[in-house]
């Protein structure tokens, strides 16, 4: 996964293997994941991530024939991509690749343009919804996983990595050859999602199954009941400059709906305007 | 795989809509009546010289829309102002070239406008050349934001910026003929557009609408020998929950009706021209929802 | 570039600092701790309060902390150095904290002002709300028995000694007092002396899993197993009637039909004893059989039979039975799946029986016997009037409705039987009739189900605002650990124990009942150190044990997850107690008891539509707790009926269609959810949601308003932002009353209902049921007895 140390705008180059420097990686191992969802429960705690947007969360697939069948789960958070499209298209440099392998976002520079959003392979961002618990919090821009950057840096794991419950989650410094991570890396077969985009991912899964990682599967096979709660979400989650279609239900008007909802924003878009020229007459 | 079924999984919103959507519309309408405003003073056909004023006119007015619109869909509209900064400007964020055209662009044209009215013929053909090669940029840009995503399957492929300019060129002659078929109706004889112009345009836009058939062609034959996800793209997205933009106002509706109308003797008949005109408009909008909302859709499941 | 780089990523912010600060080198530690300290994620990184918490969202009883900053609770997660816990809180107990800012939260005593479940409400004040429960009390003191307590905590000191203080033996529980249920609990205490026996699974290397779902329901059990599978290549064998997650991650999942895991467990022993695989001499030295004798009455037990009640082929349950009884060490497990059906108590013992002939008994890595600390209650203490009897309360509405039990008043703590017992709708019905209960007094902090029916609503703190203790046999070596409030009980709450206290104040107000001298403790904290300082084993450690957890055996090791001592080893267990002191039953044996297994005559012949009902647990809830914790509620809050697919199709159900389940009492409208993992002849759905109360998040209405809850409880995120609609049925109001004639278990799993398509009109969540059918099926139970 070395390969060539391409690095456009502001990515580090990867530094995986690079001597002196720190790759944090996540190894999931997909044989301890027991489906418990407290990484996705302790991540939303951790950072107060309002109801409707995940930072990580757990996919989950039956497969099989009775009585022949299995259950798979498989967490997912940003893979903290080594040649990461999402910063590479940020066009106000909100968005960077640090040295050391996180790729992190600075909220006050961030303008909620999505571009990010459209970028990422991996849906591993989210837009902050206008109104949330603690409001001094920001809003109304986009959000991803930090790899708990600020707990890294105090010498403790990520959240999630510190809540699961199957031990499946280990993180670490890929590069140091005594830490865990590392030596699952050496000697599991690993699989990361999507490689073929060449995003290089530090998130990297041991004994994963194709009919989990695949995208178009995830697409075709999804259950009734998942259809239908994709559709209330849509309905009624905040989501007014977005464009959610609704399955079975006709596009265009739809589409008429969203420029709808688009100037349904117009009041609090406009409080935000008036309230930036207030500060800016009266500081 | 029909008996492994995603039980559980979360829910992604589709990032850009409407708004993104009706955005690259009216730039590419914009760009498109612009190429036809330059035939008379950059390009020096003479007999175009009397409706380059609507035409860039036009041009200008799609386009102030433009940051309004792309401001307002900002999660924070103030911030816009983030996007001008040279500090944070980043080179490698199409949208952060995006930016810059889209406020060079307009200023071009209205300098050009300018040396128009003033029947300034070196300046305009000056302004004009910087302003044609900005309007087709700035097109071509809305390509460029969507390809450079190789995780949207759909909209990764180099023809997109192709697809884009096309789309723009007969958009832009299609509105331009409506508008130009309104000033007529309120203009005095003397000033009225001269018919065969209507159906020469016509016959642009018709050459358009075959090369973007031919684009459209060449997606598709890719698509049949191309990775799961575009073939699902095309199968069950297109065909599927964007089955009305995309067959029916893009194809049949935005090209099949219109080029049969345009290469049949119809198009000598000023309100088949007409109607041909608004159809090729709205198609190239159907074109503009599905292109943007369905890559995004196929992945907000993944 | 990377000149520029640097430049650009120093130059950040405020709300940026979180990146800047950790420019250049993010840390110098090799290894990261996995946890023990909280930040703040983006305020400067400034440290959180630290408390420890004793999570009681179910019986295992994880040991963690709270973090605060300014006194607001903001995470709640397990302690890493915790023997059992090791740091690790299921999503029940990370989202415990929610409880305390729920926008519907009760905040102040609230009198009924309409009719009895109208939802009116004012809010008095507490001096006004206690003495008109001591007048009540006071009133019925002369017949003790009729003032009821109805109790699902599973820690009932305060409700017991307020039973013993007022004389009353009506004291009734919706629950077990620790983990399993009562039919499981008798099997075990008459066989192995204890009420739960503790499989090591950190250690063994082969599991029988009978109708338990580890991994949603036994949390420290479970992140013992996933090392396990990994470490020791565990293999896992579930016996199940549906693919839990815990069946679906097994090795082997083994769809079985109802009820048959006692014969499956039965067949499997005589096996091993036939092809001499038994370990005849811990059989003829610990138990009350001689492996001969074990051997002839396991006799009749065949393959043959067990495959016929089962399902299963005679060979897969030989198979399983000789691997089993070759690996070493092997652990067996079993819950809810195997006792709660009309043979429950036989078959728990059964499965058990497997351990002991296998000699997995008190081994590392087999079934060992609890290791944990029983706190005593605060002395001194009344007189015990109902001889510490588990009076399980599912017959109550029924009783008291027939007029055989007379009731002035009725108490309620941390229970929920309008939701959570069979037949809810008799309780309703029996709550809502001021005749048969003039005076309901609950003390939920929640609008549950039940409260609504109350007269007078006492609210108790939260988990996380309470002092508390606690011991669960959850690991190799015993631990008790103390819970002390993260933040102070919000609003009027006020914690039970010092609400019974002040209630028995004021009906002893002369002192002349004698009453007071019992409810001496000055606070509710004063009341754990009590506790402590009356529990012989622990009282010398007081001063350590208020600190948190105790013992503490070692720190963590971040690559192992084994708690280690100094010298960086596992520390070690002790194992073979019984080798010293023997079992803890009167024999000093493992006592097996006859051996027996029955099936339920109603499941034979099931016809076409007639399924067997199975309502399950899932990991994101605990019963009716959890479900107004929005974090969880957004992960689980539908529940539509598991079907199998090739019946539904015969039956014509479609997936996600509605349909309609009807049970002797009544019937239900729910979805139906097509799946290739369950038995053709059970339907599963799971308990904990289906609400009709206990606020906005629970009935997914963020626009409902209770009326109790005053302007200033918002939390934006759920007024906006809550997304779901869909909350779910609760199967409760149509399943009868079926009870263990020994235990009083009510035997969830063998409720027999019809499935069909929805008839035209029906809605989804509609519920009709008719209670008189749910009477006579009461008596004709009492008959059957
Ligand atoms: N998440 C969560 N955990 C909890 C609780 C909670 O509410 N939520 N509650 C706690 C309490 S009070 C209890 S009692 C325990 C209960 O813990 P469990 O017993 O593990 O939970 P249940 O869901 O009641 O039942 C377990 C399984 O039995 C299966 N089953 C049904 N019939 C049969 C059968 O005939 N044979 C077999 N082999 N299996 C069968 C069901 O499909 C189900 O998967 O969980 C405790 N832990
Ligand atoms: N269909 C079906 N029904 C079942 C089961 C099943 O498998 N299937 N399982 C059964 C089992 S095993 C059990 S153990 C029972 C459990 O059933 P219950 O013992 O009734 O327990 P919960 O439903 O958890 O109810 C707890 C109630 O306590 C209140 N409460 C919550 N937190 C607090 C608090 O901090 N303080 C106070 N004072 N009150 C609080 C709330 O009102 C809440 O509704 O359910 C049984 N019900
Ligand atoms: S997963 Fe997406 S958001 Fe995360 S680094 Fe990669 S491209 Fe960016
Ligand atoms: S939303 Fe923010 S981070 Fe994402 S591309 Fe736009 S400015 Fe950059
Ligand atoms: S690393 Fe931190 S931010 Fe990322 S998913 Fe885990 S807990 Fe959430
Ligand atoms: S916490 Fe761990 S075991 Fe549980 S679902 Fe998340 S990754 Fe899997
Ligand atoms: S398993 Fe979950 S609910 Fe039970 S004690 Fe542990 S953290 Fe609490
Ligand atoms: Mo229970």
């Amino acid at each position: 996964m070395e390969g060539a140390r391409r690095s456009y705008g502001l990515q580090s180059p990867g530094s995986r293997g690079v001597a002196g420097a720190k790759r944090y990686g996540m190894v999931i191992d997909l044989r301890k994941c027991i489906g418990c969802m407290s990484c996705a429960v302790a991540c939303k705690a951790e950072f107060g991530i309002p109801l409707g947007s995940w930072r990580t969360w757990v996919k989950v697939v039956d497969k099989g024939r009775y009585p022949d069948t299995r259950r798979i789960f498989m967490p997912r958070l940003c893979n903290h991509c080594d040649y990461p499209v999402c910063v590479r298209n940020c066009p106000t440099q909100a968005t960077y690749k640090h040295k050391d392998g996180f790729v992190l976002q600075r909220y006050n520079r961030c303008i909620g343009c999505r571009t990010c959003m459209v970028a990422c392979p991996y849906n591993a961002r989210h837009m902050l919804p206008e109104k949330r618990t603690d409001n001094n919090l920001p809003h109304m821009i986009v959000d991803k996983c930090t790899f708990c950057v600020h707990r890294v840096k105090k010498g403790l794991v990520p959240s999630c990595v510190q809540a699961c419950v199957g031990g499946a989650r280990i993180f670490g410094d890929m590069n140091d050859r005594e830490s865990e991570v590392a030596k699952l890396a050496s000697k599991e077969r690993l699989t990361v999602l999507k490689p073929e985009l060449g995003t290089s991912p530090s998130v990297s899964y041991i004994g994963g199954d194709w009919e989990i990682m695949d995208e178009p599967h995830s697409y075709t096979n999804r259950s009734a009941q998942l259809k239908e709660e994709f559709n209330d979400y849509k309905r009624n989650h905040e989501g007014d400059t977005f464009a959610d279609i609704i399955e079975g239900e006709p596009t265009m008007p739809q589409i008429g709906g969203h420029a709808i909802g688009f100037l349904k924003t117009v009041p609090h878009k406009a409080g935000d305007v008036l309230k930036a020229f207030k500060i800016f007459l009266f500081g | 795989m029909e008996e492994s079924v995603v039980t559980f999984n979360v829910f992604h919103h589709v990032a850009w809509g409407t708004a993104i959507s009706v955005y690259f519309w009216l730039v590419g309408a914009s760009a498109g009546s612009f190429v036809i405003s330059s035939f008379g003073w950059v390009f020096g056909i003479k007999r175009y010289k009397p409706l380059a004023l609507t035409a860039s006119v036009t041009a200008i007015l799609m386009l102030l829309i433009v940051p309004v619109l792309l401001t307002w869909d900002l999660g924070k509209p103030v911030r816009f102002i983030y996007l001008l900064i040279p500090g944070f400007w980043h080179a490698t964020g199409p949208m952060a070239w995006g930016t810059l055209l889209i406020c060079s662009y307009p200023m071009a044209m209205i300098v050009y406008t300018y040396f128009v009215i003033k029947n300034d013929q070196f300046w305009a053909r000056a302004t004009g050349i910087v302003a044609i090669v900005l309007a087709l940029s700035t097109h071509w840009y809305t390509g460029v934001v969507m390809e450079l995503n190789p995780g949207r399957f759909l909209n990764h492929t180099a023809l997109a910026p192709l697809l884009f300019l096309t789309g723009a060129f007969i958009s832009g002659i299609g509105l331009l003929i409506l508008i130009l078929t309104i000033q007529n109706l309120f203009s005095k004889a003397a000033n009225r557009i001269d018919w065969d112009l209507f159906i020469e345009m016509a016959q642009y836009m018709m050459y358009g609408l075959a090369f973007d058939a031919f684009l459209l062609f060449l997606e598709f034959m890719q698509s049949t020998y191309g990775s799961m996800n575009i073939v699902l793209g095309h199968e069950e997205v297109l065909m599927g929950v964007f089955k009305f933009p995309y067959f029916w106002l893009e194809i049949v509706i935005g090209l099949v009706i219109p080029f049969i109308i345009l290469v049949s003797p119809l198009k000598r008949n000023l309100y088949a021209v007409v109607v041909a005109s608004f159809m090729v408009c709205i198609g190239v909008y159907g074109m503009r929802v599905w292109w943007v909302m369905g890559g995004q859709y196929l992945q907000s499941f993944y | 570039m990377s000149g520029f780089l640097r430049r650009s990523v120093l130059k950040m912010g405020a709300a940026g600092a979180a990146a800047a600060t950790v420019t250049p080198a993010i840390t110098q530690a090799m290894e990261l701790k996995l946890g023990g300290d909280d930040f703040h994620q983006i305020r400067t990184f400034q440290a959180r309060e630290k408390s420890s918490y004793l999570c009681n969202m179910c019986p295992y009883f994880d040991g963690g902390f709270t973090y605060s900053e300014k006194g607001d609770i903001l995470k709640c997660e397990g302690d890493p150095h915790h023997i059992a816990t090791r740091g690790k809180f299921c999503t029940k107990g990370l989202a415990s904290l929610f409880g305390v800012t729920d926008p519907d939260r009760i905040l102040a005593p609230l009198k009924r002002v309409g009719a009895r479940g109208e939802g009116k409400w004012k809010e008095i004040s507490w001096d006004e709300a206690i003495a008109e429960v001591g007048a009540k009390v006071s009133e019925s003191i002369s017949n003790p028995d009729s003032i009821h307590m109805n109790e699902g905590a599973f820690k009932d000191g305060a409700a017991k000694r307020f039973m013993d203080t007022i004389g009353s033996k009506s004291l009734l529980r919706s629950r077990a007092k620790s983990i399993g249920n009562k039919s499981k609990q008798m099997a075990l205490k008459n066989m192995m002396g204890e009420e739960f026996i503790f499989p090591d699974l950190e250690n063994s290397r082969y599991l029988l899993n009978f109708g338990c779902n580890i991994f949603e329901t036994a949390m420290p059990l479970a992140q013992r197993l996933s090392d396990s599978i990994v470490n020791n290549k565990l293999t896992m064998i579930t016996f199940d009637v549906r693919m839990s997650n815990t069946a679906g991650r097994s090795d082997e999942w083994l769809a079985i039909f109802p009820g048959s895991d006692g014969i499956i467990a039965l067949a499997m022993a005589n096996t091993i004893m036939q092809e001499g695989l038994a370990d005849t001499e811990f059989i003829d030295t610990w138990t009350n059989y001689s492996s001969s004798e074990l051997a002839e009455s396991l006799a009749e037990f065949t393959l043959e039979k067990a495959a016929k009640a089962s399902g299963l082929a005679a060979k897969t349950i030989k198979n399983i039975a000789v691997e089993f009884a070759h690996v070493k060490p092997a652990a067996v497990f079993s819950m809810n799946g195997v006792s709660l059906h009309k043979n429950g108590i036989d078959a728990e013992a059964a499965c058990q029986l497997l351990a002991v002939i296998t000699g997995n008994v008190e081994k590392r890595g087999g079934n060992c016997l609890p290791r944990s600390y029983n706190l005593a209650a605060p002395t001194p203490t009344p007189p015990d009037v109902d001889g510490g009897k588990l009076n399980l309360n599912y017959s109550f509405p029924f009783e008291v409705k027939e007029g055989d039990r007379k009731v002035s008043v009725l108490f309620n703590h941390m229970s929920n039987p309008a939701y959570s017992s069979p037949a809810a709708s008799v309780w309703k019905e029996v709550l809502k009739n001021e005749k048969l209960v003039p005076y309901i007094v609950d003390f939920s902090p929640f609008m549950s189900e039940t409260a609504e029916f109350a007269d007078l609503i006492l609210p108790d703190v939260v988990s996380v605002e309470r002092f508390d203790v606690g011991s669960a046999p959850t690991s190799a070596w015993p631990w008790v650990t103390v819970s002390k409030p993260g933040n102070k009980p919000r609003g009027k709450a006020q914690d039970v124990r010092e609400t019974l206290k002040k209630i028995i104040a004021t009906v002893d107000n002369d002192g002349s009942r004698e009453m007071k001298k019992y409810w001496s403790f000055s606070s509710s904290k004063d009341w754990v150190k009590k506790e402590i300082k009356s529990t012989p084993e622990l009282k010398k450690y007081y001063k350590k044990i208020r600190r948190g957890s105790w013992p503490k055996y070692g720190k963590i090791d971040t690559l192992t997850r084994k708690i280690t001592n100094k010298k960086g080893d596992a520390v070690k267990a002790k194992y073979g107690s019984h080798l010293e002191d023997g079992f803890p039953t009167q024999t000093g044996k493992i006592e097996i008891p006859e051996l027996n297994w029955s099936a339920n005559e109603r499941h034979a012949d099931l016809q076409k539509n007639e399924f067997i009902l199975t309502s399950f647990k899932v990991a994101y809830h605990s019963l009716s707790r959890t479900t107004n914790l929005k974090l969880l509620a957004e992960l689980y809050h539908s529940n539509p009926l598991w079907i199998n697919k090739e019946i539904a199709k015969e039956i014509g159900v479609k997936d996600n269609g509605l349909v309609r389940v009807t049970s002797e009492a009544g019937y239900m409208v729910t979805k139906a959810w097509i799946t290739q993992g369950i038995h053709p002849q059970v339907v599963g759905i799971s308990t904990s949601v289906g609400r009709s109360s206990y606020g906005r998040v629970a009935i997914a209405d963020r626009e409902h308003r209770a009326s109790w809850a005053d302007e200033g409880q918002i939390d934006a995120d759920i007024d906006y932002n809550l997304w779901w609609k869909d909350k779910g049925t609760n199967p409760n109001d149509i399943i009868p009353i079926a009870l263990d004639p020994e235990s009083g278990s009510q035997i969830w799993n063998d409720t027999v209902v019809t499935v069909m398509p929805a008839k035209p009109g029906d809605k989804y969540g509609d519920i009709k049921v008719d209670n008189t059918m749910h009477m006579a099926i009461y008596k004709k139970m009492l008959e059957g007895v």
